[in-house]
């Protein structure tokens, strides 16, 4: 019996394998999307920790330094005075060489040993040319070849605007164990790391390996009586952990998003298993007469679900290695534009994603076929369930789904409104609230063709009113369709929205802020703890340039402490400018006042909101002078760093940080000179030194932009996706809908309708079901937004920013889904167009 | 003299390399095997380097006049150099220690060098050997270092005269003359030292020309103090013990030294208590027999020098000792100097004094017996086997 129970579920499926593969492709496609974005997050945490792990080697602590690293001569005095074997100095860089970013990493080889391993392999030969000729340096064997270079081979090594030729001396060679970590890495000489990055004298830190228990506590008593007030000791562990957590909030908005794909990937496996077993309850009644079970009726039905659902996944899986990849440089890019300088050199195939995905996958399909598979297995015996009598039942539960629905979305509010700022609370009341609103769609649809259809009927006659009746008297699939195409819609509205607001609101902040007409900065990389600086020489040229009013200056360096790093922004106005920062809270003329007169210190927004930390108000900077603490006098808006910056007036920061160097300077123009000729100027005056980027106040704006819209790109990607799975969906939802209408429509044929007039009823009710889809998905994708805003974004970065909505992301919804359901509805429409009556009245 | 020369053979590529391959990492990680297999490729591999890279160096190919303080600080146009420090100790108690501090430079490349801006960018690496015999206790500690010649990790000065890899060093308090103090600690081991000469400065070979065989420029420029009135305190075991005793310093530069027939030398530093002390080196050659450029000297309590060449001393090996690391070494030995009238019986105070560091070598304090126009004569010393050990000084 249980043979022939299999046999009829798998002819089945053989006989409508059109459906089988939209729901596979649906699955997959979910399933692709979160094993993409967590492939991509693992690959750079992993590569992250790998590399932080590897640089740490065996150090357990790590002396760090002021704004700018660590006076070389305390290495001695650890070395000689303390005798402190186990210690290693570092300089460490982020360069370039082509579009790859390189991370430079200056050691002594001769403190290495205690440390790190990886000069094990290198030949003496290579280690003694590293030792004595300037700009020799190592990489990974995997690196080389990716830059096609081989030992010997000479390539350009772009850092903090010079150009170096240097010399690839040795390779070393990488395991599958320690490729993440040595990717990207450039090892050299710690002589030729100061030269390459014009740090001369100073180390980026210093490691250290402390014993543990009573003798590592002398230890570290010993060293730390020896450290000048500028440097402080941390543990290696603890810094590592700051620095991943820094970038948590970008990873769990990705997550986030990847598993909105994977619930419009649940509504398609829903959709298609009802589908299958409604289509089937003729054959199920009869199995149920033969004698059948409800269990065996019940696991026939999952069965099916479950080989869809490992197809899906499996196929899924594989999609989302070769996706990932892509994504793997999007995130990385991100992570280098918002937080600090990352390499990541490939995807990194860990298991923990597969088999989440897989889980996921299959949970999921489980999930969803549970409410079909248990309708098919209550299926009366004989007399099936009739169809109408499924439609009445579904239509009576619509209310109750709507109820509920009305429930989850209150619950996701209340959640909203509690005092917390977890970013995971967040989401969870977002996908609470979308789930709600995707529960209220069949109502809503039962309500609307309900009104329309009388109203359509007079305007456009019978056609318009059957196709729209007919809507919602297959509510059971229909209602389906439309809330997972609302759904897909209505996050495109949502993250358009929220994306557009951002765009716009820091445009506007950009305009406010760049108030000179020239920058001059020294090309660098993010958060490179080695700020970049100017040589002092181009200062000099600068100003002898004609044409120029006054000149500003910014220094931004990066401060660590235990807690993560700090960026500190000195800022020098020229007298008699207005200050170019919009203020979020603070009396900008007491303010700037307080600021002027060194007395307090501003912070960005997210600094603020991060810390918890408004006007009066302290933070605490490690100075040179060691600890200090900053009353806070306003609050600035600020959204080109995602940790936040503390802003000091020059003269402040030159009391507390013996640094001396600009890293930028803005150019303010005379009122008769005229911007190219400045700039041509500048351009004459500063060749030949070191590479610096003179740009226009237009300009910088437009790489601001670039940047800001560089950062969305893995959002847009996600967006993308989910519209993709949505309009497998609708399409497969379509066509069960009007393959299944077959002999209604036969029926209507043989009354006298053309063919022609069969495909306009298939169009306009598909057309009506795409149109409700994107009507309904505006309000749901506003509330969306609202929430991306005000909740999500603030609590994941602290920006704040004003909602912006344009009619065109809201046109363009509307039309998406309209296009995306008449488009589905092409085939099925054709099909039914074609279909001869007599032979499909005889099917049944 | 000693282990010195065999590594000027090797060439600065050796150290370097076997100092990092080996160096370091043998003291904290990997285990002496690996050392030492390690070491023998290294070995092989810097052989070529070296004779590749002498040029662009200084040759000691002729006598140039020594003058001190000066020549007590660096000569870096020279490709190696080094400063030697053996001692025979005794603690209040009566118990028998001897130490050995020996600093080296090396050069990487020959001049002229680079300009460069940062204050890490080095020509010279230094390498250091610190050990510790404890007779009574029958224990033999040693220790290695380098360090490059930068930032003030390691370096050496002439006035006042400074020599240092990290903290173990050997400094003068003034701009000339001593005592100066050395200092060394590895491991809960300390031996600090003040050390005072007793004799004036001994210039070896032909007026501190010292050749090694017979191409010109294969010497060195070589002098020795051959006594210091040694006393300090010695930390071991967690016991702070105060020591007195002699040294002896042996200070050589040079560019290249053994030719390729040379496989090796034994050097005999001896302190005899009738004040006489005697230096002799005798270079073994591959094919078993004796260089002709052995040679020594006798310096008598007023510092008076007596040379020696390879014909004046026998020597004649009583006893051999297996190493556990491989290698057989000569352990007891008979000298006869005939134109002094001289027989010596010198034996290790422990058998086991070989440094397994980035080169393999046997450096051990010893007992000295003997007559001397038929008196009895007694004394200590110090004695260096290089090229004995297999894989490592092959």
């Amino acid at each position: 019996m249980r043979a022939l129970v299999r046999r009829a579920s798998w002819r089945h499926l053989w006989r409508h394998p059109w459906q089988m593969v939209l729901a596979i492709l649906g699955v997959a496609l979910g399933v692709a999307v979160a094993v993409a974005v967590d492939l991509a997050n693992t690959s750079a945490e992993r590569a992250f920790r790998l590399s932080m792990a590897n640089l740490a080697g065996e150090a357990t602590h790590q002396i760090i330094g002021g704004a700018t690293g660590v006076d070389e001569r305390l290495y001695t005095r650890l070395r000689i005075d303390a005798g402190l074997r186990a210690s290693a100095p570092v300089v460490e860089a982020y360069g370039k060489s082509g579009d790859e970013t390189l991370h430079v990493l200056g050691v002594d080889i001769f403190a290495e040993q205690s440390i790190r391993g990886h000069l094990n392999g290198i030949s003496e030969v290579a280690l003694q040319r590293l030792l004595s000729h300037p700009n020799t340096v190592l990489m990974a064997d995997l690196t080389a070849r990716r830059l096609g270079l081989a030992p010997g081979g000479r390539f350009t090594l772009r850092l903090g605007g010079r150009r170096t030729e240097v010399e690839l001396t040795g390779v070393l060679a990488t395991s599958a164990r320690t490729a993440a970590a040595l990717d990207g890495l450039v090892t050299t000489d710690i002589a030729t790391a100061q030269e390459l990055a014009g740090v001369v004298g100073r180390l980026s830190w210093i490691d250290l390996v402390l014993p543990e228990g009573e003798q590592g506590k002398d230890l570290r008593r010993r060293v730390e009586r020896l450290l000048p007030p500028e440097v402080t000791l941390v543990a290696a562990a603890a810094r590592t952990e700051a620095m991943t957590q820094m970038t948590r909030a970008f990873h769990i908005n990705l997550t986030a998003m990847s598993l909105l794909a994977l619930l419009v990937g649940v509504f398609l496996i829903y959709n298609t298993m009802t589908f299958a077993v409604l289509q089937r309850r003729g054959l199920i009644g009869t199995l149920r007469v033969l004698g059948v079970t409800r269990a065996e009726i019940f696991r026939v039905v999952l069965g099916e679900a479950v080989l869809i659902g490992v197809v899906g996944t499996v196929l899924g899986i594989v999609i989302g290695i070769v996706l990932g990849q892509g994504l793997v440089r999007l995130v990385t890019r991100t992570i280098d534009d918002l937080y600090f300088a990352l390499t990541v050199g490939s995807l990194l195939l860990t298991p923990a994603p597969l088999i989440k995905g897989s889980l996921m996958g299959l949970a999921a399909t489980l999930l969803a076929a549970l409410a079909p598979a248990m309708e098919a297995a209550t299926t009366v015996p004989r007399t099936a369930l009739t169809r109408s009598e499924l439609e009445r039942r579904v239509r009576s539960l619509a209310p109750r789904l709507a109820l509920l629905g009305a429930l989850l979305a209150l619950g996701a509010l209340v959640i909203l409104l509690l005092p917390t700022r977890d970013l995971v609370t967040g989401f969870v009341s977002l996908f609470m609230l979308i789930l709600g609103m995707t529960l209220i769609a069949p109502a809503v649809v039962a309500g609307v063709t309900h009104l329309l259809a009388p109203v359509a009927g007079r305007l456009f006659g019978i056609q318009a009113r059957l196709a729209i009746r007919g809507i919602a008297a297959s509510l059971s699939r229909t209602g389906v369709a439309i809330a997972a195409l609302m759904l897909a819609v209505s996050t495109t509205v949502g993250v358009g929205v929220m994306v557009s607001s951002f765009r716009s609101t820091v445009a506007v902040w950009l305009d406010a802020t760049l108030r000179a007409d020239i920058y001059i900065s020294a090309p660098s990389l993010r958060s490179s703890r080695t700020a970049s600086q100017l040589d002092p020489q181009i200062v000099q040229h600068v100003r002898a340039v004609p044409g120029i009013e006054a000149i500003a200056s910014g220094r931004s360096v990066t401060v660590e402490s235990g807690h993560g790093l700090t960026e500190v922004f000195a800022l020098e106005r020229p007298p008699g400018r207005g200050p170019r920062y919009l203020l979020r809270a603070g009396d900008p003329a007491a303010v700037w006042r307080a600021f002027g007169a060194n007395e307090a210190v501003l912070v960005s927004e997210p600094y603020a909101y991060r810390h918890g930390i408004g006007i009066g108000d302290r933070v605490r900077l490690r100075t040179d002078d060691g600890e200090r603490t900053f009353p806070v006098a306003g609050v600035y808006y600020d959204y080109e760093s995602g940790p936040g910056v503390v802003l000091m007036n020059r003269e402040l920061y030159e009391r507390h940080y013996r640094d001396r160097a600009i890293g930028a300077l803005g150019l303010y123009l005379r009122p008769d000179a005229a911007m190219d000729e400045v700039m041509a100027a500048l351009r004459a005056a500063l060749g030949g030194g070191q590479e610096v980027l003179i740009r226009s106040n237009r300009e910088i704006r437009q790489a601001s932009l670039e940047i800001f819209d560089r950062t969305f790109t893995i959002t847009n990607v996600l967006r993308l996706l989910s519209i993709l799975v949505a309009f497998i969906g609708i399409l497969s939802a379509l066509m069960a809908l009007q393959l299944e209408r077959a002999k209604e429509l036969a029926i209507l044929r043989a009354t006298g309708f053309t063919p022609a007039q069969v495909t306009g009823l298939v169009t306009v009710q598909t057309g009506f079901m795409g149109l409700v889809a994107g009507v309904l998905a505006v309000p749901v994708g506003l509330v969306m937004s609202l929430i991306l805003i005000h909740v999500i974004n603030r609590r994941a970065f602290g920006w704040s920013m004003q909602t912006l909505v344009p009619a065109d992301v809201l046109i363009q919804a509307v039309l998406l889904a309209l296009l995306a359901a008449l488009i589905a509805g092409l085939y099925p429409g054709w099909r039914m167009a074609r279909t001869r009556p007599a032979a499909a009245l005889r099917e049944e | 003299m000693n282990v010195r020369a065999r590594i000027i053979t090797a060439g600065v590529g050796a150290i370097t390399g076997a100092a990092l391959a080996l160096g370091l990492l043998w003291l904290t990680t990997s285990g002496p095997r690996a050392a030492r297999e390690d070491a023998s490729s290294n070995l092989t591999l810097s052989g070529t380097l070296a004779t590749r890279e002498a040029a662009g160096f200084a040759r000691a190919d002729r006598i140039r006049p020594l003058r001190f303080p000066r020549d007590h600080g660096p000569h870096p146009a020279f490709r190696n150099e080094w400063w030697y420090f053996t001692g025979n100790l005794q603690s209040g108690d009566g118990r028998r220690f001897g130490y050995e501090l020996s600093l080296f430079r090396f050069a990487l490349r020959p001049p002229p060098h680079p300009a460069r801006h940062s204050q890490w960018a080095t020509d010279h690496v230094y390498m250091a050997h610190f050990a510790v015999t404890n007779a009574a206790g029958k224990h033999f500690h040693f220790f290695e270092r380098f360090a490059r010649n930068a930032v003030g990790l390691a370096g050496a000065q002439a006035a006042p005269f400074r020599v240092w890899v990290e903290d173990w060093s050997v400094e003068a308090d003034t701009t000339n003359g001593f005592p100066w103090r050395l200092r060394a600690a590895a491991d809960g081991l300390e031996l600090t030292l003040e050390l005072t000469a007793v004799k004036p400065i001994v210039l070896q070979g032909d007026r501190g020309l010292s050749q090694k065989s017979a191409e010109p420029g294969n010497a060195s420029y070589y002098y020795s103090i051959t006594r210091l009135d040694s006393r300090g305190t010695l930390l071991l075991n967690g016991e702070r013990l105060q020591v007195a005793g002699q040294s002896w310093m042996d200070r050589e530069w040079g560019t290249s030294a053994l030719s390729e027939a040379q496989q090796g030398w034994d050097w005999f530093a001896l302190q005899l208590a009738d004040g006489h002390d005697l230096m002799f080196y005798q270079l073994r050659r591959k094919d078993g027999s004796i260089d002709p450029h052995s040679a020594g000297a006798l310096v008598d309590p007023r510092g008076r020098i007596t040379r020696l060449g390879p014909q004046d001393v026998g020597v004649e090996v009583l006893e051999v000792w297996h190493s556990p690391r491989g290698g057989r070494y000569p352990a007891r030995w008979r000298l006869t100097v005939e134109p002094l009238n001289m027989t010596l019986e010198v034996a290790p105070v422990l058998a086991d004094q070989e440094l397994d560091v980035s080169i393999r070598y046997w450096e051990g304090a010893v007992d000295v017996g003997g007559r001397r126009n038929g008196e009895t004569l007694g004394g200590r010393g110090y004695v260096e086997l290089t090229g004995y050990g297999t894989g490592g000084d092959e």
